[in-house]
């Protein structure tokens, strides 16, 4: 009985070291995949195809969906108890830096993995964030969130505004005036708390300059300013996002811009402002002011160090192709439109198709240049904290209830306060 | 026939009424919704009518959720956790209200303290314990610790205290009736009004549970409703009209254990009067 | 022969002496094998810096989890405020309109009571979510209906959910509207208890409606509302679904000022988002013992008034 499971294992990695192969095509496996939202949806695209039913005829993928908050909720205790977790399981960006710090997850970029050789093709960016300070890599990115504006063409015609090049936020505030019209209650961004991630790259991460919390004080100032600025302009509809009146706002052609990751355009088309009988819109897609940089969201995929290790080796191979094959990256983009991690893939032709939806506008070639060019952000334990506490001085500034100077050094406060 | 002297009568109806509305109104609005196609769930003004997307949603509900297995598990699971709770804590309250034992006190004081500890965070241990015990994507869990709450046995002393008079139970111990025997006999007879209400929020409770079944059941078939339902609940791929659909189907079998444990609560002024 | 009654008896007098710990086994056999390690778990790792994931050893520290909390957690202090201003405006002072509402409800002065008694109790089984749409519609600044009648008297334009008293309100409103009906259930079925011959007597005595109640109805039901008010605070304490469904979650931490972050959605947040369950179970343990000294006074004030 020993010496059988010992050839087993003797087999199994001789098998794997020799060939590369870990899937025994003689026999049939399923690999459970924990994802969230969306996600499910474009993964049952990808195993519909031809590609992975060639690739993996013998493997069978299930999966556990829920909710946002029930998904990372069930992730976090099943690991905190130390039990086993599905094989695969999704991350959503914001979930990444406790991950880092903690761990829980399998380092791929061990052996027998070695991620190292495949994420030099994924987004730079985000596959730093997903890495310790030891070189770990916890997870992979399989989805990023480019950030971009989404403005209403009719409208800036109207106005004879050019949007595609605005040179900076004021230009942008500036714009906004003249595309908001009280009277036809049209606004020109649903609230001022939606600019507020901008300046911070997302705010995933980048909360600590040289281990000070909040610093460089410049760049969270930045923030705030903008934040008080785009509402002191009053331009805006104090619309709270995913609310009734959000919504109907969208619908009803109310709302000139939005400033949000590229995947919100999935949201735009399918609901909030559904293609024309021609399957146009007057949306159109345009860098963010100044043409900054940023991110807005992503999802990672990775294997919970309990898995057990046969497993981990199938799971392996199968994030490897929802990461790393070019047919998984575009079918889950076309399927939800989260937008590829996998570098290579921006040369494909489809990335320079004009995109219907946005009269023809090669949207995919902005979200592409945004993607290679998003900064990283350092990722710390205290992120969590820090960014609720940080929502807070932004409502307050938003509010009147302080000035970006007070409400910086109020939150600087609570940040101290809570992580000594 | 009008009558001055039922004035009194038919105003207090009225206002009743008009509070009755108020209340029902989000329960009534939940079915709206699931008759609106997804995009038109948060229009606004509201709809305040049935819509024409009932079919889509359905369509879209049952394309994503295996509802009938899933259904059958939260039936399951609500009813098993319901009987066990009222056969269990209706023994204890009637132990706590109706006897003198020693250490009385300070036990239902225990018993009443475990129900102030917050248990957001025993999840974690529990799911260990529940993974030993080889009980994940088993109903067990989901029953067998709760089959004797804290909740219903304060419920069910305070309720008897009052529903069980001393003389009754004395007059049967004369009659040689056993200390069982009064269960089913007596107890369980006149403790019907406090057992309807503990019945109702023990089946809401196991009905609603979101968290246990959905970290103690992962497997899609032995998952209960409201686990199941949560896939639909996505930014991009919009399903609010399937999803305001699963509540409103989820809502019903609620609707129906209240009223048929609702009898038990007014069964009119007549009940009082039967005892004494 | 009257050695067999008195040996019957005996037994009897045996039985009741030990049928109720039989009776009242259960709860204490489910708790030693279900209770005990989580609970022990809870309070072992409430002294210590204690990690919800990962490799990091947990470090033993004493009391500093329960110290950083009441001195230097710029958030503890203020959750505890916002729950217990909650506690009352959204879970005790209902008691004022349930109990009255279940008298009516109890009276001959009402038709089709079944109807009523279903229709209060509806909230209880619609779903948080729901809930929160249909109050974030009710109160929206812009076309909320709220706002819509506020107008009519010249108030203008409140922002509900953008306030810090606004979201206090909302929370209020749906915790009311939530557990009246439940409330009212409660003493419906405590007032199947009062035997009728009391009212008859009093009415002899041509005690009035008010009276009657007051001298009869309220202290009959002395246990009941010991019940319905010791459960209201356990539950009010432990607020936490409504909070954060309102607010937007961990990354919100209860909207603006911080307004609906209670105590169990500090406690929830401190665990699960900035994954410290070591200083999360000191968080729970103090909320444990909030609870208990609130329902000391609970029972003092009920045991006082039933004297």
């Amino acid at each position: 009985m020993k010496r059988m499971s010992f050839l087993m294992v003797l087999g199994l990695v001789s098998a794997t070291l020799l060939t590369g192969q870990v899937i025994d095509p003689a026999k049939s496996y399923t690999v459970t995949i924990g994802a969230y939202g969306d996600l499910e949806k474009a993964y049952q695209a990808v195993i519909a195809t031809d590609d992975f039913k060639k690739k993996f005829p013998n493997v069978a993928i299930k999966f556990q969906t829920s909710d946002f908050g029930g998904h990372h909720n069930r992730l976090t205790t099943v690991i905190a108890a130390g039990e086993q977790t599905n094989d695969i399981e999704a991350l959503e960006v914001g979930y990444i830096a406790q991950f880092v710090q903690a761990g829980g997850l399998t380092d791929l970029n061990a052996a027998p993995f070695n991620a190292k050789k495949l994420s030099k093709d994924l987004v730079k960016f985000s596959v730093a964030n997903a890495t310790t300070d030891n070189g770990a890599l916890i997870a992979m990115p399989v989805d990023i969130a480019p950030a971009v504006m989404f403005y209403r063409d009719d409208l800036a015609k109207a106005a004879k505004v050019d949007m595609a090049n605005l040179a900076n936020w004021d230009a942008y505030i500036a714009a906004m005036k003249k595309l908001a019209d009280k009277s036809k209650g049209i606004f020109g961004i649903e609230h001022p708390a939606a600019v507020a991630a901008i300046p911070l790259n997302g705010g995933k991460g980048g909360w600590f300059a040289n281990g000070k919390p909040l610093e460089p004080k410049a760049k969270f100032m930045d923030a705030l300013t903008l934040v008080q600025k785009v509402k002191a302009a009053g331009v805006d509809g104090d619309l709270g996002a995913w609310s009734g009146p959000w919504s109907q706002a969208y619908l009803d052609g109310k709302i000139a811009s939005i400033v949000n990751g590229a995947w919100f355009g999935g949201t735009l088309r399918t609901w909030l402002s559904p293609a024309a009988a021609d399957g146009t819109s007057q949306w159109r897609v345009a860098y963010l002011p100044g043409k900054m940089m940023a991110s807005l969201g992503g999802t990672y995929l990775s294997i919970p160090q309990t898995v057990p290790g046969p497993r981990k080796l199938v799971a392996w191979e199968v994030l490897k192709y929802l990461t790393n094959s070019p047919v998984a990256q575009l079918t889950t983009f076309k399927a939800i439109d989260a937008f590829p991690a996998l570098t290579t893939v921006y040369k494909d032709p489809v990335m320079d198709e004009p995109v219907p939806y946005y009269g023809g506008q090669k949207v995919r070639k902005i979200y592409a240049d945004v993607a290679l060019n998003i900064p990283e952000n350092k990722v710390s334990e205290y992120d969590a904290v820090i960014g609720g506490i940080w929502n807070g001085a932004v409502t307050d500034v938003v509010n009147g209830k302080a000035t970006p100077a007070a409400a910086y050094d109020a939150a600087l406060k609570k940040v101290i306060a809570t992580i000594q | 026939m009008f009558s001055m002297k039922k004035l009194p009568s038919y105003l207090t109806t009225f206002l009743l009424g008009l509070l009755a509305l108020v209340f029902a109104f989000p329960f009534y609005y939940v079915f709206v919704l699931a008759t609106w196609p997804s995009r038109e769930v948060l229009a606004f003004p509201p709809h305040f009518w049935f819509g024409n997307g009932l079919m889509e949603n359905w369509t879209s509900l049952f394309g994503r959720v295996p509802f009938a297995t899933n259904f059958l598990n939260s039936l399951g699971i609500a009813t098993l956790s319901t009987v066990s709770v009222l056969f269990f804590c209706t023994l204890a309250g009637f132990a706590f209200s109706k006897y003198n034992f020693k250490f009385k006190k300070i036990l239902f004081s225990f018993v009443i303290a475990t129900m102030a500890i917050p248990g957001f965070l025993n999840i974690i241990p529990f799911y260990k314990m529940m993974v030993m015990f080889g009980w994940i994507n088993t109903w067990l869990p989901l029953i067998v610790p709760g089959m004797a709450g804290a909740f219903g046995i304060f419920l069910m002393t305070q309720f008897l205290e009052n529903a069980l008079p001393h003389e009754l139970l004395e007059a049967a111990r004369i009659d040689g009736v056993g200390e069982f025997a009064m269960l089913w006999r007596i107890v369980f007879p006149l403790a019907r009004a406090g057992m309807a209400v503990l019945g109702v929020v023990t089946f809401v409770g196991s009905w609603n549970n979101f968290t246990g079944p959905l970290i103690l059941l992962p497997d899609v078939d032995a998952t209960t409703l409201p686990v199941a339902l949560s896939v639909l609940n996505s930014r991009v791929d919009n399903n609010m009209g399937a999803l305001f659909l699963g509540n409103a189907m989820t809502l019903l079998p609620l609707l129906i254990v209240f009223m048929l444990f609702s009898r038990q609560i007014i069964s009119g002024l007549t009940a009082g009067a039967v005892k004494g | 022969m009257s050695t067999t009654v008195l040996a019957q008896r005996k037994k009897r007098m045996k039985a009741q002496q030990w049928a109720p710990y039989v009776f009242i086994s259960p709860f204490f056999i489910l708790f030693l094998v279900f209770g005990v390690y989580p609970i022990g778990y809870s309070i072992v790792s409430s002294f210590f810096d204690w990690k919800l994931i990962g490799t990091k050893p947990p470090v033993f520290i004493g009391f500093n989890n329960y110290v950083n909390i009441l001195t230097i957690d710029p958030f503890f202090n203020s959750a505890v405020i916002n729950t217990v201003i909650l506690l009352i405006t959204g879970s005790l002072l209902q008691h004022i309109i349930a109990l009255p509402l279940a008298i009516l409800l109890n009276s001959k002065l009402v038709k089709a009571k079944e109807l009523f008694k279903t229709a209060y109790f509806l909230p209880y089984i619609t779903s948080t979510v729901s809930v929160v749409i249909i109050f974030g519609n009710l109160f929206d600044t812009n076309f909320g209906l709220v706002n819509w009648i506020l107008g009519w008297f010249g108030i203008e334009h409140i922002r509900w959910g953008s306030e810090d008293y606004g979201v206090k309100v909302i929370l209020s409103t749906i915790l009311n509207w939530k557990f009246i009906g439940w409330n009212t259930v409660i003493y419906l079925a405590g007032l199947q208890a009062i035997p009728q011959e009391m009212y008859e007597a009093a009415e002899m005595d041509g005690a009035r409606t008010f009276t009657k109640h007051l001298k009869i109805t309220i202290p009959q039901l002395y246990p009941i509302i010991f019940l319905a008010v010791s459960l209201s605070i356990i539950g009010g304490m432990q607020i936490f679904e409504e909070p954060f469904v309102l607010t937007g979650g961990y990354d919100n931490m209860g909207g603006p000022s911080n307004s609906g972050l209670t105590a169990a959605y500090y406690l929830m947040f401190t665990a699960f988002k900035a994954y410290k369950i070591g200083k999360g179970s000191a968080i729970a343990w103090l909320i444990f013992v909030t609870i208990l000294g609130l329902n000391a006074i609970n029972r003092a004030a009920t045991r006082k008034y039933n004297d």
